[in-house]
């Protein structure tokens, strides 16, 4: 099955995971605007990426998560190579006025999670993403290698010494969610 | 689900249709072509504002599932050309070059990632095809040639590409190959070891790797790492 030559199959997959890739994204951009521009980004990259898509081959969502990570990633490169980009994006378009509201209550639920995403900001990229992926979208160990694209006791590894990192640093409520995770 | 959902899955179906068959192979060759922002702000507005699907067609389609990933072929001087347009189906590039009587190991990678080396004992040293040329195409794939006898019994061509799930259609970020001699290891998916130069929020690393470098969006210039 291809999710993009499936309509019914990619609705589902969209219904499923909508609301996971919105709190995915508002958690990392604080803009309702920029919020569904990315929404929209990442969507579509999954239509063009369908072909990376196996469903037999690990879970849905760390591939998905995958996607997304990029996805985010690649806007904060713009962001910082040419603010301008930014506005030519369309998912903003689609909002009306209630949208807006629910896309800043949404933004607004995920305020420490945000906190977190950026105390996490100078831990090395590896160990960073690890622990971003378990801790902040709660992904489990496994999930989150996946995601990456690493073994497992790679990404053990990493989030073992990012968390070490960051005692003392992440609030009470981040590090409970690790250790749960 | 709200307004702006809805709205967002039906401009996304559009996008969608305008990737059906009947498009895929008219715009193929646009597919090629780079695409960047506008080319979502022309498939999203088509969702809202209702315009035809098929004005957006030579922006929204990428070579997808249609097109074969690679193509494999053997030449009359015994040395087989491998073509890859598209980081997928990795396992299918082994069987076909096993057909070819070509032992290999292929690894996509995430971009930023690379598989820890060494993999196994390098066999290739000292050959005269060595080290084989890559090139990158026009797609954001590549090709070399394997000339003949240059991946030897008990050896194995060992080739690892990094790419941009988000953005398969272009160059691979970085690329390793390399022929081996007897076992070779699993990829163990490791950070590419690239040079910090300013990191904005962005935590994905991009650039080259251990052997390649990707120019960014442009043309990138790769030399293997022959031995």
């Amino acid at each position: 099955m291809r999710l993009n030559e499936d309509p019914v199959a990619f609705e589902a997959f969209y219904r499923r995971h909508i609301d996971a890739v919105m709190r995915f994204v508002v958690r990392r951009v604080s803009d309702p605007h920029l919020a569904a521009d990315l929404t929209a980004d990442v969507f579509l990259a999954v239509l063009d990426s369908a072909h990376t898509y196996r469903p037999g081959r690990g879970s849905e969502v760390a591939w998905l998560y995958g996607i997304a990570r990029n996805v985010v990633s690649a806007q904060h490169r713009r962001a910082a190579r040419d603010a301008r980009l930014a506005g030519r994006v369309a998912g903003r378009r689609m909002m009306d006025d209630d949208d807006l509201g629910r896309m800043e209550e949404r933004i607004d639920a995920e305020r420490r999670m945000r906190e977190a995403f950026r105390a996490m900001a100078d831990l090395p990229d590896g160990e960073r993403a690890v622990l971003e992926l378990v801790a902040i979208d709660q992904l489990t160990v496994t999930q989150a290698a996946e995601a990456l694209g690493v073994r497992q006791v790679t990404a053990r590894v990493r989030l073992h010494r990012a968390r070490r990192a960051l005692q003392g640093v992440v609030s009470p409520t981040v590090r409970q969610m690790e250790g749960s995770a | 689900m709200s307004n702006f959902e809805e709205r967002l899955l039906s401009a996304l179906k559009q996008d969608m249709a305008a990737r059906e068959p009947a498009g895929r192979e008219a715009a193929a060759t646009v597919t090629r072509a780079r695409r960047g922002p506008n080319r979502r702000l022309l498939g999203l507005a088509a969702g809202v504002t209702g315009v035809a699907a098929a004005a957006t067609v030579a922006f929204t389609l990428i070579g997808g599932a249609g097109n074969p990933a690679f193509a494999v072929e053997e030449r009359a001087d015994g040395s087989v050309e491998v073509r890859i347009d598209e980081f997928r189906e990795p396992e299918e590039l082994e069987a076909a070059l096993a057909g070819k009587g070509v032992t290999a190991v292929v690894d996509y990678l995430p971009q930023g990632q690379t598989c820890r080396e060494p993999r196994g004992e390098r066999g290739e040293a000292g050959r005269p095809d060595e080290p084989m040329q890559v090139q990158v195409t026009g797609g954001g794939g590549i090709t070399f040639r394997i000339g003949k006898g240059q991946v030897g019994a008990g050896e194995t061509l060992v080739l690892a590409v990094s790419f941009d799930r988000a953005r398969p259609e272009q160059a691979p970020a970085g690329m390793s190959l390399a022929v081996v001699r007897g076992a070779v290891a699993p990829c163990e998916a490791v950070p590419m070891d690239i040079p910090r130069n300013g990191r904005p929020a962005g935590p994905e690393p991009t650039g080259p790797v251990t052997h390649e470098r990707s120019g960014g969006d442009d043309g990138p210039s790769l030399n293997t790492d022959g031995g």
